[in-house]
């Protein structure tokens, strides 16, 4: 089963200096909005890379970018008739 | 990713296409499905205002509260949760509300509006874009209506219970609730089909959390493009639905188009005014019925105040007509502008003064021995 992590914030604009701060250091973030599987607010999170996850909250704490939890979510392998047909 | 797209696209197409079907069945033109115009008919059937042509208790809106609900409980993810800035979220939605009427129609009938040839929805949707951009400079200084917490049972069933009352009121009928003779309120498709649709769109909601304010919100400031998809399903299937079910009501251009006005300036701000208040709440009128129905008490108190807004739209002659928008109603959008402006401000401030004061504590502990 494949998996990634993201991390979701109290507000947006914690999650875009979060942004702001590792795409200066070039580890691969990318806002997304939050995931179904976290939470169903209409909010943004970002996606991380799982085998860095705890340095990144290390840096986050250093640096006051304020972020709610760290979740790890699994893919699941669904059948979409819909998605398959429209891919035809 | 394309499979997520696909899904979006899907769901929005549903939704363009029993918008379309509503229509054929006896909704208004443009107005197979419409969250603020609905929730102001049902403001009218309940006489909370008294304009006779718009009161009837749609059964669309309990339909989509009852079918959040009862998806949410399927898949484990009803809570009970709330008390999140309840007051500013009610004046929000009152405003929000105020402009959806001045241009006449939700952000989802904009859509639909446009889905059918009314070129004025394209002057709103400029407008609503500018009011998310509007609000989008709000979110990034820090604005937000903070984190919502756990709540007792009873609030999270409010809304439910609340939708059941009103189908309980719909099917009983008494004398104290109104049913327009005339106009559009008078226009309705049968009451289960109505129903059915509402609960249908409400389930399939509650699983994808499309939201229109949403989509415009996650493609200028983060590039995503997830909601998006789906509001372009929603627009090319009703389109379609439309040229197919509705083929004689079909027209392009700006004039003589079904339940609008052509005053360009008011279409946009109204549009403009519905945007910065829908990205603060963080969710259009349509999300926030969803999330009414899966326990969100934030949600329910600014559908209230989306209702309180109808109720004083028409009551105060702001709300817009085929003739044009009233001069209060000009007025209530200039003041809802600048009430929107000013809760935007002394949000951030608080925001702002909050987290220097956390850092300083955090710091204040290694600056004393220095």
């Amino acid at each position: 089963m494949d998996y990634y992590c993201v991390m979701t914030f109290n507000s947006t604009s914690h999650a875009l200096n979060f942004e702001k701060l590792f795409k200066g250091r070039g580890i691969a973030v990318r806002l997304m909005p939050v995931p179904r599987q976290v939470s169903s607010s209409c909010g943004t999170a970002a996606e991380l890379p799982c085998q860095l996850r705890e340095e990144i909250q290390k840096l986050c704490h250093q640096q006051h970018i304020e972020y709610d939890e760290v979740h790890m979510i699994h893919h699941k392998q669904q059948k979409n008739w819909f998605a398959d047909w429209i891919k035809k | 990713m394309k499979k997520l797209e696909g899904k979006m696209i899907a769901t929005g197409g549903i939704i363009g296409i029993i918008a379309a079907l509503l229509v054929k069945f006896g909704n208004p033109v443009n107005m197979g499905v419409c969250v603020a115009c609905f929730f102001r008919d049902i403001a009218g059937g309940l006489g909370l205002h008294r304009a006779q042509v718009v009161q009837y208790l749609r059964p669309e809106i309990p339909g989509f509260i009852l079918g959040s609900f009862g998806m949410a409980k399927a898949k484990g993810e009803f809570k009970s949760r709330g008390g999140a800035t309840p007051l500013i979220r009610f004046i929000l939605g009152f405003f929000l509300m105020v402009g959806a009427l001045v241009f006449l129609g939700c952000p989802l009938r904009m859509i639909l509006r446009l889905a059918n040839g009314d070129l004025n929805a394209l002057v709103g949707l400029v407008g609503y874009a500018a009011g998310i951009a509007v609000g989008i400079e709000f979110l990034k200084r820090g604005f937000t209506l903070g984190k919502s917490t756990a709540q007792p049972a009873a609030s999270g069933y409010t809304m439910p219970v609340l939708a059941l009352g009103i189908l309980g009121l719909l099917i009983a009928a008494p004398a104290f609730v109104f049913f327009s003779e005339s106009g559009p309120g008078a226009m309705k498709a049968p009451m289960l089909m109505s129903l059915g649709a509402g609960l249908l769109i409400g389930a399939m909601l509650q699983r994808t959390r499309l939201c229109t304010a949403g989509g415009f919100r996650d493609a200028m400031l983060i590039k995503d493009f997830h909601y998006l998809w789906g509001l372009i399903g929603i627009f090319v299937f009703a389109l379609a639905g439309n040229l197919v079910f509705n083929f004689e009501a079909f027209k392009l251009g700006f004039a003589g188009q079904p339940i609008a006005h052509t005053e360009h300036i008011w279409n946009f701000l109204g549009m403009a005014l519905a945007g910065v208040t829908a990205v603060l709440l963080g969710g259009c009128p349509l999300r926030q019925t969803i999330l009414a129905g899966e326990g969100d008490s934030d949600a329910a108190v600014t559908i209230l105040g989306l209702i309180a807004g109808a109720a004083f739209a028409h009551n105060f002659g702001l709300a817009a007509s085929a003739n044009g928008v009233p001069l209060n109603g000009k007025i209530a959008v200039i003041i809802g502008f600048i009430v929107v402006l000013i809760i935007g401000v002394s949000v951030v401030q608080h925001v702002n003064r909050q987290s220097i004061a956390t850092r300083s504590k955090k710091e204040g502990g290694a600056s004393v021995g220095i």
